[in-house]
């Protein structure tokens, strides 16, 4: 990829700013959840660490590299069609998708080991905690591969390019939130014990 | 006015603010029962009147938001209504059930009513703003659907604008999740849950679109702000609504038997409820703020914007004050969820009927804006019915708290009644604030008779 | 800082996150179905309590009291009327109405025989058998 650095940046928001006010509501509505999270892990540490053990920690690390490689490539598809080459930059995109529904599959891999070990949204604090914030997430997965696959169809087509950025890069900034989530939900759920 | 078919709206309107009356009637009554217990009784038990007050409120708000999407659809989609005939023929309908219902309420007792009326049949009656009788409830379906076919037809053969969307999706999720009310499951943990999905999908949710189209048809017609601008805010903040509202239906799940993530859900969400309203304030006072004209309907202008902060203020504050579920532990079922349904529904629902009432009377009656002084007395009214409304939630807020404290926290818990007795003061206030109101109605009718020409003629 | 804006962006969000928090809606709704069964004493629905409802909803009981704290809030909640009063209580402060007390709230009288007492009875226990998250805070409702 090559960047023209003697340019300045343009000043612009990347995206429309519709996609913006949308992003940010979402990541208040996680960001709250988050808190809600901490706040009751901090009143029942053991059963959190407990049920932390029960999580598959391989499982959550390589659903974080797809959904980066995922990222990285529709960075990759952008920049692809902001030089106006955008049927070549189609693939890219396709690469997203994928990883995305590997992500799709490894989680659910992972769920359906846990809904046969008996773990639903009634099932504790810590149960309820882990179904509702990465089935959250796992919704916005899916709608996010739903825009992704509508961008790879208009990218297809031809409809971005250079001057006609604004639905590729509002689609491309809702997909790195989805990843952005995932990244803060990684540590805070699996991780951080 | 642009379109000749928009004058079926003028009945709708005035039927509105008939009911609307009555509703403040009743209302002054119970709020008389709540202090002199055997006021009236017993040829008109609190029961009763709380069922006429709310369902006066609910048909007139609907004979409202008829009302103005008739007024609103032709202009918005630069056609004649489809059919005008059809649409006083369904007003004629609608008034003559819905007032031999109330008489029904009044007049019959409500199990004999109930009896006649097919409730053996399908059981549906009995539940809180659903109390309608079987028949009653059919006919609104069909007066729904009528509507909604005359309306839609409207707009397929003109313009479509992002307005005349909204509204129409609006009024069709409003028919749609009325259908909710047919059902009445045995078990009381389901019949409730889906009782919510008429009424808080209905308020705080497909309503909400009613509101913001409604909203955004005034903003443009009296501000001359881009109708480009108007519709994408529109857009935001409707998106913002029902992003909150619908998972925000859990704070109504915390107690009633559902599972208990509900009050994880239901308390996150709805902590975001505010915000769309909020972003309505901001929205209304920026577009007026921007306007490039001077309307001279300076009184439909005050209440558009009166519309957005109390909205926001009996909405989203009032709303936000319970609805997280370890407060609402104590607050559920109190006069605190009184003091919010009173002022959330005028701040909302009144008064976005009233704002557009406002701006197109006038223009039915064959001029852009009433007379100088007519409108003042409105801007009166406007301060008297919105004042007393504050303070009528005020005094049931403090009502709500001393109740919640004696009755639920205090270590010596007092009965039910022992607790009314006790706080029986703030109820005396609150009458009074509701005389007020009264008051501020009688001043909202007389300026629809007050004359004296209007400076601009007829747009 | 420039930046784009388009209606038919808003419009798009406005439809796909409005499916979107409906159907999240829809799979916790299913969610709460299949748990209800454990919380929502539906092994007693017998035909009394069946009965019972049905009383309870045509004398319009929900327009002065509250259930599980929704209705009017004129008069005491019932949702642990049962243990709070007992059944034999209820019958007799049913029967007893109106207390004809002057300046006092009135509950009509509604003139139900014993098997319709009964049943109302038998909704009520059921109603207060319902786990309501220990709801409400103390004995008075």
């Amino acid at each position: 990829m090559q960047v023209d650095l003697s340019l300045p940046p343009p000043r612009y928001l990347a995206g429309d700013l519709a996609i913006w006010i949308f992003i940010l509501a979402e990541l208040l509505a996680f960001g709250v959840f988050f808190a809600a999270y901490a706040f009751t892990r901090a009143r029942h540490p053991a059963l959190f660490e407990a049920g932390q053990q029960l999580l598959d920690r391989n499982a959550g690390a390589i659903n974080t590299l797809l959904l980066l490689s995922a990222s990285a490539l529709v960075v990759r598809a952008v920049q692809g069609a902001a030089r106006g080459d955008g049927a070549r930059a189609a693939p890219w995109l396709l690469g997203a998708i994928v990883c995305g529904l590997a992500f799709l599959g490894v989680k659910g891999h992972e769920y359906a080991l846990a809904f046969a070990a008996g773990v639903n949204l009634s099932g504790g604090p810590f149960q309820m905690f882990y179904l509702s914030l990465t089935f959250f997430h796992f919704m916005h997965v899916i709608l996010g591969l739903v825009i992704l696959a509508v961008l790879w169809h208009g990218l297809r087509r031809g409809h971005y390019g250079p001057g006609a950025m604004n639905g590729l890069e509002s689609g491309a900034a809702y997909w790195h939130m989805v990843d952005l989530v995932w990244l803060i939900l990684f540590p805070l759920v699996y991780v951080i014990h | 006015m642009q379109y000749k078919s928009q004058a079926v709206a003028k009945p709708y309107f005035v039927a509105a603010i008939g009911l609307f009356v009555g509703q403040i009637v009743f209302g002054l009554i119970m709020g008389l029962q709540y202090v002199v217990g055997d006021f009236l009784f017993p040829a008109l038990p609190f029961n009763v009147a709380r069922m006429v007050h709310t369902n006066l409120l609910i048909v007139w708000l609907l004979f409202g938001f008829m009302g103005a999407a008739y007024y609103m659809v032709p202009e918005e989609s630069e056609t004649e209504l489809y059919s005008p005939k059809l649409a006083i023929g369904l007003f004629w309908i609608f008034l003559v059930a819905g007032a031999l219902t109330i008489l029904g309420y009044l007049f019959v007792p409500y199990a004999t009513l109930a009896e006649m009326t097919g409730n053996d049949i399908l059981a549906t009656m009995g539940r809180e703003f659903l109390e309608q009788p079987l028949l009653t409830k059919i006919g609104i379906v069909i007066v729904a659907l009528g509507f909604l076919f005359n309306i839609s037809m409207t707009m397929l053969k003109g313009r479509k604008t992002a307005i005349s969307m909204v509204l129409l999706l609006g009024l069709w999720g409003l028919a749609i999740f009325f259908l909710f009310s047919f059902y009445n499951p045995h078990n009381l943990v389901k019949d409730k849950y889906y009782w919510w999905w008429v009424v808080h999908l209905w308020v705080e949710g497909v309503w909400e679109l009613i509101l913001g189209a409604l909203l955004a048809f005034v903003l443009i017609k009296v501000t001359g702000v881009d109708r480009e601008v108007i519709e994408k805010w529109l857009y935001v903040i409707i998106t913002l609504t029902l992003v909150t509202g619908i998972i925000g239906t859990g704070h109504h799940y915390y107690w009633i038997g559902a599972p208990e993530y509900w009050q994880w859900w239901g308390s996150v969400f709805s902590a975001l409820e505010p915000i769309p309203f909020f972003a309505m304030t901001v929205f209304a006072f920026n577009m007026v703020n921007r306007r490039r004209r001077e309307h001279p309907n300076k009184a439909a202008v005050l209440w558009a914007l009166g519309t957005g902060v109390m909205a926001f203020l009996g909405a989203g504050v009032w709303g936000f004050l319970h609805t997280l579920a370890p407060v609402n532990y104590y607050t559920h079922g109190s006069q605190i969820t009184a003091a919010h349904g009173h002022m959330a529904f005028y701040g909302a629902y009144v008064m976005v009927v009233l704002t557009l009432i406002s701006y197109a009377m006038p223009i039915l009656r064959g001029r852009a804006a009433n007379s100088p002084r007519a409108q003042v007395l409105e801007m009166w009214s406007f301060w008297l019915m919105t004042i007393a409304m504050v303070f009528i939630t005020l005094f049931l807020t403090a009502a709500g708290i001393l109740q919640v404290w004696l009755q639920r926290i205090s270590t010596a818990p007092l009965s039910f009644m022992a607790t009314q007795d006790q706080i029986s003061l703030f109820y005396w206030l609150r009458e009074i604030s509701g005389v007020i109101f009264l008051i501020g109605l009688v001043i909202y009718l007389i300026s629809f008779f007050v004359k004296g020409e209007s400076r601009v003629g007829a747009q | 800082m420039s930046g784009t804006f388009t209606k038919s962006m808003a419009r798009n969000i406005f439809y796909g996150g409005t499916v979107f928090f409906f159907l999240l809606f829809l799979a916790l709704t299913y969610d709460t179905n299949q748990a209800l069964p454990k919380r929502d004493n539906s092994q007693n629905l017998t035909p009394e309590v069946i009965a019972g409802k049905k009383i309870w909803e045509t004398r319009n009981c929900i327009g002065c009291h509250t259930l599980l704290g929704e209705g009017a809030y004129f008069a005491p909640e019932l949702g642990n009327v049962y243990v709070r009063r007992g059944p034999d209580f209820i019958k007799a402060w049913i029967q007893a109405q109106p207390t004809g007390a002057p300046g006092r709230r009135q509950m009509p009288q509604f003139h139900l025989s014993d098997k319709e007492l009964d049943d109302l009875v038998a909704f009520l226990k059921y109603a207060s058998e319902i786990n309501t998250a220990n709801w409400p805070p103390n004995i008075e409702g």
